[in-house]
């Protein structure tokens, strides 16, 4: 990366500030998601916490490692959308980028688990707008590839998983009162929830490596339609692990505790969903956001269990989110692209208020912690979640009985 | 549009290859509570854990476990024969999980 040192000093500059928001949003992105594959083997008590994100954080790493298809996608494509191609500068992805790790803070915050594709595209979005005005975005193309996938998403893998758990308290139901060995399905867990995380790196880790490739072509330092650099690899599957392990402990509770009481059984049945739709549709070239999918999965195996409720309230206020993810990030993306296009001042007014931001909503959310350590501390974790996200305690019903607590 | 075709696909793919592993699995572990070898995992403990069971509980459903064995009706050539379907379920289980994986790595299908 030497040739930095050809380029102006405020080019090579705008670019080393979006490698690091994009890294930043990289971690964003491993600590809102870790609840997608580890908050129902949390909820079961299939592993402890730590553990859990401590596995999902290295199958994140691993699978960054896997495949570069879809970053080369991203840095070959898809934000060049439309006809000809809008010219994408490096200003345009830095605000883009602004949108999408506010947004996902802020969902954090409440404790919403909201696709940070979506965001990353939605801030994207308002930043080319802002940019190059309303011709510059491909409609057609972003109701096909980003909304028509997400209204299918969460209902596919909520299918699947209704579908499997039925499937397998049936198979293991006994009506002779016999033990039916259901904890077993811990066992199964850890391995179900290890592939999410793995699905989770091949997909998410990349769309980091794409914006970082793609500014480096914008910017003349790389050839089109080249490979990501070796270190970009590096760097952001190391981002994305330790936003994993670091562990979005809010979101968690809302998927493992908040949408449905999960069981062992269940929580297998909605992983493996989970883990089935990511692979097949990014297999067959199918676009989906991997939040929206455990989401779905979780409400479908709260669907598919004997007994369960799936408490549609919280449903409702994920599936707000969802709705509001991509108008929400665009506009931020707008905002700061507006800002942007004042020149290098505006960047650094963005850069400012980005990081009085983010520092504000750590600050506002250190006042009511959720994370491991409050654990240690003793200091009940699932009451605070409950504060947070605002759950309505719903007591277990009495016909579920002490049988089924296994 | 949307592409239909593609749609269904996927939707097909993902119920046919979730339903299979379910299936194996839980078929793995009914077999093994039928040989008498009802697995009992005990939730890991954890400070605010969300499912908890208490050493007694846990104590209970084992002698459970232990006295539904002792009633087993099979044979013992039977009992051995059901544990060995139940392991071949769960490693035809794992199987399916592996090849899944050999899927999503593009290294492999250059």
């Amino acid at each position: 990366m030497r040739s930095h040192r050809k380029t102006p000093v405020d080019l090579s500059l705008i670019v080393v500030l979006v490698v690091v928001l994009a890294l930043f949003f990289d971690f964003t992105n491993g600590f809102h998601d870790t609840a997608n594959a580890m908050a129902t083997p949390i909820a079961t008590g299939a592993m402890r916490p730590k553990v859990a994100v401590a596995l999902a954080a290295a199958l994140n790493l691993v699978g960054a490692f896997l495949s570069t298809e879809v970053a080369k996608t991203i840095s070959g494509g898809i934000i060049h959308e439309g006809p000809g191609g809008i010219s994408i500068t490096p200003e345009m992805i830095f605000a883009g980028l602004v949108g999408a790790i506010i947004w996902n803070l802020v969902t954090w915050l409440f404790g919403l688990p909201s696709s940070s594709s979506h965001a990353l595209f939605g801030g994207l979005i308002g930043a080319a707008i802002v940019g190059a005005g309303f011709g510059s975005v491909d409609y057609a193309v972003l109701v096909d590839k980003v909304i028509l996938p997400a209204l299918l998403a969460p209902l596919i893998a909520g299918f699947v998983a209704y579908l499997s758990t039925k499937l397998a308290y049936v198979i293991t139901r006994r009506y002779d009162g016999q033990p039916d060995g259901r904890a077993g399905f811990r066992y199964a867990q850890i391995f179900s929830s290890s592939l999410v995380a793995l699905a989770h790196g091949t997909n998410d880790a990349q769309k980091t490596m794409g914006v970082i490739t793609l500014v480096f072509i914008s910017a003349g330092l790389q050839a089109q339609g080249s490979d990501p650099q070796f270190w970009v690899i590096l760097a952001c599957a190391i981002a994305i692990a330790a936003g994993t392990y670091t562990g979005g402990w809010r979101i968690i509770r809302t998927l493992g505790k908040g949408l449905t009481d999960v069981k062992p059984a269940q929580g297998f049945a909605a992983e493996t969903s989970t883990a089935a739709t990511i692979l097949a549709s990014s297999h067959l070239g199918f676009a989906l956001s991997t939040t929206q999918v455990a989401s779905g999965s979780v409400v479908g195996s709260g669907l598919g269990r004997r007994g369960s409720s799936v408490r549609w309230r919280t449903a409702g206020r994920i599936g707000m989110g969802w709705l509001l993810t991509l108008p929400a990030s665009a506009i931020v993306g707008a905002l700061s692209a507006w800002a942007a296009g004042l020149g290098p001042l505006g960047i650094l007014i963005d850069a400012v208020i980005a990081t009085v931001v983010i520092v504000a909503i750590f600050i506002i959310s250190a006042r009511n912690r959720v994370s491991s350590k409050t654990a240690l501390e003793g200091v009940n974790e699932v009451a605070q979640s409950g504060r947070v996200v605002k759950i309505r305690k719903v007591k277990p019903k009495k016909s579920a009985g002490k049988r089924s607590a296994a | 549009m949307i592409n239909w075709i593609s749609f269904f696909v996927v939707a097909f793919a993902a119920i046919a290859s979730a339903c299979i592993v379910v299936i194996l699995y839980s078929l793995g572990l009914r077999l093994m509570s039928t040989a008498g070898k009802a697995p009992n995992v005990i939730p890991a403990e954890f400070t605010d854990a969300i499912t908890v069971i208490t050493p007694t509980e846990a104590a209970a459903e084992a002698k459970r476990i232990r006295k539904a064995a002792k009633r087993n009706p099979l044979s013992p050539t039977r009992k051995r024969l059901a544990l060995a379907a139940a392991y071949a379920c769960f490693a035809l289980c794992g199987a399916c999980v592996l090849f899944g994986i050999y899927l999503i790595i593009p290294a492999f299908h250059r």
